[in-house]
């Protein structure tokens, strides 16, 4: 299991995240962001799944995701919105 | 890396709390190291955009603060700057938020405060603030969305800095059109030396940068997700507050903590009015994501959403005046009161409209 952050422009972003991370089976929590990720919002989603693939990414992307990080000592940006 | 995090705040809170302390001694008024409402309306009155001359003063502090943030971000590659977030909606919301924090006589920093000092009236306050954050929270959890930042110019980031820069430059060179509080006239005219002011901006702006302090995001995250780092940071700053408060009473000549409800300094004791003074005050910063200070402080990282809130701050306080709804120690007036209600009012409509209507 690899621990991802996931950030948003909106708390609700990351409430609906939650809720898809559920469905999905994976264990994920709403937390405040690690004052070391700077977000729009200062709601993220802590969640754990087995390593993501780039297919993978897709159906987590939406309007609301900022930021979707890997922390595996240290933070590896897998995504991050257009600007 | 949590653990970290929360030993920072408490320790920033300690240290913002004892300048905050320290700051009356030297010269602010009573229980106000700091009030980012009170100041704001204090630069406000100093710019003349209201003719109430007990609160006429460019507070350094604010000056500091936002400079102190700038610095700080730019040091730490963090200077960012966003924008294009519902902007007039993020001024009205800072304009009713001032309308609610004067009505109680201070914003969330100033109620810590109040407390550190004694005064028990703050205590009707934190009651409607963290109403005022429930009532915030239960629009967040439904869909309340002011929809998303964009990335924006330098340019457009520095505004507010330049802002900073050029009140600073307008308080030292003093000329005729800038308005001072006379001596003995009012809290404007109370206030510690334009260096100690302007170094205490700058020390508690950087910090607040780095720990991403904010009076909102306490009690929020507390009732979100149960996490309460940001809360301790909270108590750390009164309490260090109040030991200060006591040790300069028993130190020197002055009185720094008073205990109890009437006489309190630029206070008054209607329990009722206080806590919804801050009761939308916490609902409008809710609504905007962070307490007046925290907006001060993300304006100095270059974002203008707060750049813009700020400007709602300051044409609130100057309307509060010009049109008589600010309390006095004599208490709230008719007035304020109506604009409070109407304030609750369009805050409701405004998280309601954001929230279902989208």
């Amino acid at each position: 299991m690899k621990q991802y952050i996931a950030t948003f422009f909106s708390h609700f972003g990351a409430i609906r995240f939650q809720r898809l991370c559920t469905q999905l089976g994976w264990p994920a929590q709403l937390a405040p962001v690690p004052r070391s990720l700077s977000s729009s919002c200062g709601t993220c989603v802590l969640f754990q799944t087995a390593e993501l693939a780039k297919n993978d990414l897709g159906q987590l992307i939406t309007p609301e995701l900022e930021q979707l990080v890997l922390d595996d000592n240290g933070y590896s940006f897998l995504y991050t919105a257009e600007e | 890396m949590m653990k970290n995090e929360r030993t920072t705040i408490i320790t920033a809170g300690v240290v913002v709390g004892l300048i905050a302390s320290l700051l009356v001694y030297f010269g602010n008024p009573a229980n106000m190291g700091y009030c980012i409402a009170c100041f704001l309306r204090d630069t406000a009155g100093g710019l003349g955009l209201h003719s109430a001359k007990a609160v006429q003063y460019i507070r350094p502090e604010i000056i500091g603060l936002v400079i102190g943030a700038c610095g700080a971000a730019f040091a730490h590659g963090e200077f960012s700057p966003k924008g294009g977030s519902s902007p007039l909606t993020r001024f009205t919301l800072g304009f009713f938020a001032m309308i609610g924090c004067l009505m109680f006589l201070g914003c969330p920093f100033r109620m810590l405060l109040r407390l550190a000092g004694g005064d028990l009236n703050a205590l009707a306050g934190l009651a409607g603030f963290a109403g005022g954050i429930y009532a915030g929270i239960y629009f967040l959890n439904r869909g309340y969305t002011l929809k998303r930042t964009y990335k924006m110019t330098p340019a457009e980031g520095g505004i507010l800095p330049a802002i900073a820069v050029a009140l600073l430059v307008l308080l030292v060179a003093a000329p005729a059109f800038i308005h001072f509080t006379k001596a003995g006239g009012g809290p404007g005219a109370k206030h510690a030396a334009l260096f100690v002011s302007l170094a205490a901006g700058l020390a508690v702006g950087a910090l607040a940068q780095r720990t991403r302090f904010c009076m909102i995001a306490g009690i929020r995250d507390f009732i979100l997700f149960r996490e309460t780092k940001m809360l301790w940071g909270f108590v750390a700053l009164t309490v260090a507050a109040l030991l200060c408060n006591l040790t300069l009473t028993a130190v020197t000549s002055g009185s720094f903590f008073k205990l109890g409800f009437a006489g309190q300094p630029i206070a008054h004791t209607d329990g009722l009015w206080n806590a919804l003074g801050l009761f939308l005050a916490g609902f409008a910063c809710v609504l905007l994501g962070g307490c007046p200070m925290r907006q001060l402080i993300l304006a100095g990282e270059g974002n203008s959403d707060s750049a813009i809130a700020i400007l709602g701050l300051v044409a609130g306080a100057a309307f509060a005046h010009n049109f008589g709804l600010a309390s006095s120690g004599a208490g709230p007036t008719a007035n304020g009161q109506i604009a409070v209600i109407i304030g609750i009012a369009v805050v409701t409509l405004i998280a309601y409209l954001n929230t279902y209507k989208k």
